[in-house]
């Protein structure tokens, strides 16, 4: 299955909507990171609510993303993670460390832009109009 | 006290040389149809191919047997077959057609012998030898010239490598710009991390911004240059921003489990210096008055 990955703006939103088998969770990590960098994204919202369980390497891959995105220039936020799957990660000495967490995808979206409006590329002209407020 | 035992062959070069001398252009001719045929002009390789002919007969008149026949780097023509093979190193040829052209000569000499041997097999079993033994030889020394020069050529392209200039560029008080361009080897990374540490001291810099869009490969080792760079900065108290990393390199960095979280990333160079400028308390603003 290939996942959507819909632009507001210069904002990714992606939301894995069931498990992927590790092949598929390496490609989402691909094909996200070109798109992040052909539109030079500024932020990047996952929404992870759908997952029941997130095994080790899915915990990683979802991990790594967040750091590669954040290397390319873009603001991570993870949202939704069930309250067992944040057990788990716990369990298994995994935060996760590249992003930061919020409860919904509102939240997601507000608490991305707050730190967007803190970047200092928020002051060239472009990014101020490609935003949503 | 030598016997000379190369009566045949001292006889095929005095009478036949020019005839000797055509087969071997001609064989080289062939041999290089390939080639364009500017890269090499005829008249010349013609007038070399005899002075060497000359040569080669020299030694085959005085030739002490297989073996007992010692070829200093002095010889007359190992300065001659180094120097061609020298020139064609430079002019790009392959070490197959330079080592052709001495290799050419061997076949039309066989072939020479053979039909003027056909009646006594022990002569021309020693005259074989012996062309055998001297054309080998003058392959080697043509092989080891082109080699030399080979690796003297790379030897100055890696100098000039390191000494391409990796220059620091201010670009407002106390902001730096580290623009890295082309391969980063382990001296070109401890050259510029010199310069920019050297810098940041003389300028008092409170941010760095390091852009690597013109860096083409983002291996191991290059991550692990830029993290030296990138500490060795932070040390000296200033905040470093990186720019223009690719998805590739995104992708090893993590890989190698290198998250720089006290760097600023961000994609292009231009969001990257408005982060500096920020960062300083500055920002670039519209004057209503524009001139233009």
């Amino acid at each position: 299955m290939r996942i959507a990955i819909p632009r507001l703006g210069r904002i990714l939103l992606v939301a894995i909507q069931q498990d992927l088998s590790d092949d598929e969770a390496l490609e989402f990590q691909s094909n996200l990171l070109s798109t992040i960098a052909e539109i030079e994204a500024l932020g990047v919202v996952v929404d992870i609510s759908a997952l029941d369980v997130v095994d080790s390497f899915m915990a990683r891959v979802i991990n790594d993303t967040a750091s590669m995105a954040r290397l390319l220039g873009a603001e991570v936020i993870v949202c939704g993670i069930q309250p067992f799957v944040a057990l788990t990660l716990v369990e298994m000495g995994r935060g996760l460390l590249g992003a930061d967490c919020t409860f919904n995808l509102e939240q997601g979206l507000k608490s991305l832009q707050r730190r967007i409006a803190s970047r200092g590329d928020y002051t060239l002209a472009e990014e101020t109009n490609e935003l949503i407020i | 006290m030598s016997i000379h035992h190369l009566v045949a062959l001292d006889r095929l070069l005095s009478r036949e040389r020019t005839q000797i001398h055509e087969n071997w252009v001609s064989e080289i001719l062939t041999s290089w149809s390939t080639l364009h045929p500017n890269t090499f002009d005829v008249v010349e390789m013609r007038q070399h191919t005899s002075h060497l002919l000359e040569e080669i007969a020299k030694i085959f008149s005085a030739y002490p047997g297989v073996g007992l026949w010692e070829f200093g780097q002095t010889h007359p023509l190992v300065r001659i077959m180094s120097e061609f093979s020298a020139s064609r190193a430079i002019a790009g040829f392959t070490p197959t057609e330079t080592a052709q052209y001495v290799m050419c000569l061997k076949s039309v000499l066989i072939l020479a012998l053979i039909r003027e041997l056909i009646e006594s097999p022990t002569e021309m079993e020693l005259n074989l030898a012996a062309v055998e033994d001297v054309i080998g030889r003058l392959t080697l020394v043509t092989f080891s010239a082109f080699v030399e020069t080979r690796e003297r050529i790379i030897l100055q392209q890696s100098a000039s490598l390191v000494e391409l200039s990796t220059p620091v560029i201010r670009l407002w008080d106390q902001v730096l710009l580290l623009p890295l361009v082309g391969v980063i080897d382990t001296a070109r990374a401890r050259k510029f991390t010199g310069n920019l540490l050297e810098a940041i001291t003389r300028y008092e810099a409170s941010v760095t911004v390091i852009d690597v869009t013109g860096v083409p490969v983002f291996d191991i080792a290059v991550a692990r240059h830029l993290m030296r760079t990138v500490d060795a900065a932070q040390l000296l108290g200033t905040r470093v921003v990186m720019t223009g990393l690719n998805p590739e390199g995104a992708l090893t960095l993590t890989k190698l489990g290198i998250t720089l979280p006290q760097v600023i990333t961000r994609a292009t160079l231009r969001s990257g210096v408005a982060e500096a400028l920020a960062l300083i308390g500055r920002r670039i603003v519209t004057v209503a008055s524009s001139p233009s």
